[in-house]
């Protein structure tokens, strides 16, 4: 098995790490460094659930060679923190209790942290368009749908 | 408040100490025998017991399950979980105030009006004394304290609580912030990650595993570990076991015992071997002769008769299932997210044939779906595999594939549904038939090859037959009998043997189908006779809080005006006809290209007291989407060599796309049993988009889901 000495830029901290060749970005983010927050759903880029940012826009990190992203700014949900705490969208999920089992909770709201931070009134459509590939199976929808709404009125 | 019944779960454990601990100053621990599962029941007892106790609710913890220290309440399903344990903890909280009142009068030497209660410690206001719960918890009084399973009216006159509803969930800070930890994220060292490698359906035997792929497996520390036909490889890397199970599908040989089926399920459920039971009023079903269904000569009398189809469904959580085990100087500890957990314990205890007190489960979340998905499976072949590998942790997690093709499916049904009704409106004759696998297949020390690996293990391939269950409204049967007057029923449960898919609990069981049956075709009857949907249901019913649900609805309903080219469509149902009532009404449109477009949702809910109002209608609502997904869009797909559907792109489930405006409401019954609403929605809400669907397209469509597909066939029949 080869081996490769990489660099990370992972939640503002610079993360040197010995990595097999070939290993996706969500294996080094959840086992290597330990960010859980990011969940795998299916391996597939179809549910949404591993979503991360990736200099300021959202990848699904499930199918990513590690390896390509070293020269890259990551966020996970961990490091969507700011001096003020939670960030805007991570406050109104928490105000709105937007979640049921929770795991596809943390992928949604890297998406609509991308979406907010370019566009701080985006119109329903911009919004469907950023949940698309986002799977929920508890049916937190509505839930969700609301705090996302709130935003848009602050 | 009146009279309060303590529920099942006092009779078992009716001690303070069963259910509080006080040892941490400050803070209460409260212990459940119920998992959170999304539904978030930890917060709703907290809330529960915050309100009884005047103990703030940021003082409360629930403490996660684990079998050493849980009380056993059975499996966490049925909505059963307010019902059993906020029923037992609301009972323990009465039982804990009024004993530690009397304590802090006595031992104060005050009286009631010179008290001060703030958050669990009593001040007398004029000696400025104080004795908390804290305090009360050490005395021999609170060990002496035994719950009553009755509290009476006298008994609960201090009782005066007031119903604080707005709370921060337990776990949203952790969710919102990526802390909160699943199974999944367990990580101890040395862990050893698995995966399972699979044959291409249940009846497989392993042949042979290629050497040359053995040699690869050892080059790169990867563990093969073979046990009958059950294999797994294992490394201390996840992503290798990853890239390895890959390579290990081209590289191991099986031999198919015997196949899926190739016929269509509907006409197997019809023409299989099956046993069949006949439902009576009440529910439950017996071994007696089923009588001829009747017919009707009168001009009077109308009758029709209907047949609704339901294909397979998959509980399909986001988080494929996950277990992590270790044995340990002859024990086992075992982390699993299943709704079962005291039945693992002695499922996994019989299977290695220990003490079950060797074995402990400890409860960690896991992906959400309701019901009986790949957790116990997992959580059974991590300890399999944890037994060859003492002192070091197995986490076991199943893929995507895994999950989609080896689960438990809630069964494919056929409903034969036979009406007459008068010119008066009544029916006056109700038959339904339903055809189903079982829904009761969770695994139990006696019933162990209910495990899917279990006939890998053991190599015996042969097919077992499962056993109707009889008692009310259990399994293929539940809401079969209908809650409505009708003058005569004729209600029969078939279970259908040697079906293709391997099935269990789907939330809500056989409801589901019986009412999206029962209450479309309720509407099919009262069209004959160009009776209202809401009378028809009215007409038929004594119950005030069935009538109260359905006239609340109409209400509400008529509120909002129809958006263009929009259909309404309404159902009821009260879940097993014991538990919550429940009414939902529809609107949705359809498009050229028969896509059906949900606008609106009203669902109106009597659960009792409400123990947590915006938990109550996250539920309804979280039950509302998944029910209509299964309706529009689910359909699990096989051939005779495999499923087919083993992905989201071949399992559509529904999307933030289709989600209706909802008006929710929570009827409060106050001093009345708290009943679950877990599993209440499902079934209306299929009905009440069937009929809406039948409005929109001026036709029933029989099978579901509503496919492009399946509508263009029904239409062209």
């Amino acid at each position: 098995m080869n081996y490769l000495d990489c660099s990370f830029k992972i939640n503002g901290n610079l993360k040197k790490i010995s990595i097999i060749e070939d290993k996706t970005l969500i294996y080094v983010i959840r086992d290597e460094l330990g960010l859980t927050g990011t969940k795998l759903g299916c391996g597939l880029e179809q549910c949404g659930s591993c979503a991360i940012l990736i200099d300021g826009e959202k990848k699904l990190s499930c199918n990513l060679l590690a390896k390509d992203y070293q020269n890259c700014e990551i966020t996970t949900i961990e490091g969507l923190e700011n001096n003020d705490g939670l960030n805007n969208v991570q406050k109104a999920f928490k105000e709105f209790n937007a979640a049921q089992c929770g795991y596809c909770t943390s992928g949604i709201i890297i998406s609509i942290t991308a979406l907010f931070d370019k566009n701080k009134k985006p119109s329903s459509q911009e919004i469907q368009n950023a949940l698309n590939g986002h799977l929920c199976r508890c049916g937190s929808h509505s839930v969700v749908l609301n705090a996302i709404e709130s935003l848009k009125e602050n | 408040m009146k009279q309060f019944n303590s529920g099942p779960s006092i009779n078992t454990y009716n001690k303070l100490s069963h259910w509080f601990d006080f040892s941490n100053p400050g803070i209460l621990r409260v212990y459940s025998g119920k998992i959170d599962i999304g539904q978030h029941i930890s917060s709703t007892l907290a809330l529960i017991t915050s309100n009884i106790t005047e103990i703030k609710y940021d003082q409360i913890e629930i403490i996660k399950l684990s079998t050493d220290i849980s009380p056993d309440e059975g499996i966490t399903a049925s909505s059963l979980s307010v019902a059993n344990s906020g029923s037992a903890i609301k009972a323990a909280s009465i039982a804990l105030k009024i004993n530690f009142l009397n304590y802090a009068l006595e031992n104060l030497e005050i009286k009631n009006e010179d008290i001060l209660f703030e958050n669990g410690v009593i001040k007398d206001k004029n000696s400025n004394k104080t004795i908390s719960y804290w305090d009360f918890a050490k005395t021999d009084k609170f060990k002496d304290v035994i719950i009553p399973e009755i509290f009476d009216k006298n008994s609960l006159k201090k009782i005066n609580y007031q119903n604080n509803q707005k709370i921060e969930l337990k776990t949203i800070n952790e969710i919102v912030t990526g802390k909160y930890k699943y199974v999944h994220d367990i990580n101890f060292p040395k862990m050893l990650h698995a995966r399972i490698v699979r044959p291409p359906s249940y009846h497989c035997k392993l042949i042979k595993i290629n050497e040359e792929f053995k040699k690869r497996l050892f080059e790169n520390e990867i563990t093969l570990f073979v046990k009958g036909s059950f294999v797994a490889i294992l490394s201390l890397d996840e992503f290798l076991v990853i890239k390895f199970l890959e390579i290990a599908k081209n590289n191991i040989f099986w031999e198919e015992k015997h196949q899926l089926s190739n016929n269509n399920i509907f006409n197997s459920l019809e023409k299989h071997e099956k046993e069949t039971l006949l439902v009576k009023s009440g529910g439950e079903a017996f071994y007696e002769e089923i009588p001829e269904k009747k017919s009707f000569d009168d001009p009077k009398i109308k009758s029709l008769s209907t047949i609704f189809k339901k294909s397979y469904l998959m509980h399909g959580p986001i988080g494929p299932s996950a277990s992590c085990a270790i044995y340990n100087d002859n024990e086992f500890t075992v982390f699993s997210h299943s709704q079962s957990i005291f039945a693992l314990k002695y499922s996994i205890s019989k299977y290695f044939n220990i003490d079950p007190n060797l074995v402990t489960l400890k409860f960690m979340p896991g992906s959400g779906c309701y019901g009986h998905n790949g957790a116990d499976d997992v959580a059974f072949e991590a300890s399999v595999i944890a037994k060859s590998y003492p002192n070091q942790h197995i986490l076991l997690k199943w893929t995507r594939e895994d999950e989609h093709s080896w689960e438990p499916y809630g069964s494919a049904s056929l409903n034969k549904v036979f009406g007459a009704i008068n010119d008066d409106g009544e029916i006056v004759y109700w038959s339904n038939e339903a055809y189903s696998d079982t829904y009761l297949s969770r695994p139990s020390d006696v019933e162990l090859n209910n495990f899917t690996s279990y006939k890998f293990l053991t190599n015996n391939f042969a097919k077992t037959k499962s056993k109707p269950k009889t008692s009310a409204h259990m399994g293929i049967h539940r809401n079969l009998d209908p809650i409505y007057n009708f003058k005569e029923t004729r209600l029969v449960k078939n279970l259908v043997h040697d079906l293709p898919l391997r099935t269990s609990a789907l939330r809500t069981l056989g409801a589901f189908a019986n009412i999206t049956a029962s209450e479309s075709f309720l509407n099919d009857l009262a069209s004959i006779k160009n009776i209202d949907p809401f009378d028809i249901r009215i007409n038929h019913l004594d119950d005030e809080r069935a009538i109260d649900v359905l006239e609340n609805l109409k209400k509400k309903m008529e509120i909002f005006k129809s958006k263009e080219d929009s259909f309404r469509g309404i159902a009821f149902s009260r879940y097993k006809n014991s538990a919550a009532y429940c009414a939902v009404g529809v609107e949705l449109n359809v498009t050229d290209d028969l896509d059906i477009k949900l606008n609106h949702a009203w669902i109106v809910v009597d659960a009792g007291e409400i123990a947590y109002e915006d938990g109550i209608k996250a539920q309804v609502e979280g039950g509302f989407i998944q029910a209509a997904s299964w309706t529009l869009y689910e359909e699990v797909i096989f051939d005779s060599k495999e499923i087919i559907s083993k992905d989201w792109d071949s399992y559509k489930i529904i999307g933030f796309d289709n989600i209706p405006v909802f008006t929710t409401s929570v009827i409060d019954k106050k001093g009345s049993p708290y009943l679950g609403v877990g599993e209440v929605v499902a079934g209306p809400t299929g009905a009440a988009i069937s009929n809406a669907l039948c409005k929109a397209l001026g036709q029933r469509i029989k099978i579901l889901p509503f496919t492009k597909d399946n509508i263009t066939k029904e239409l062209l029949n």
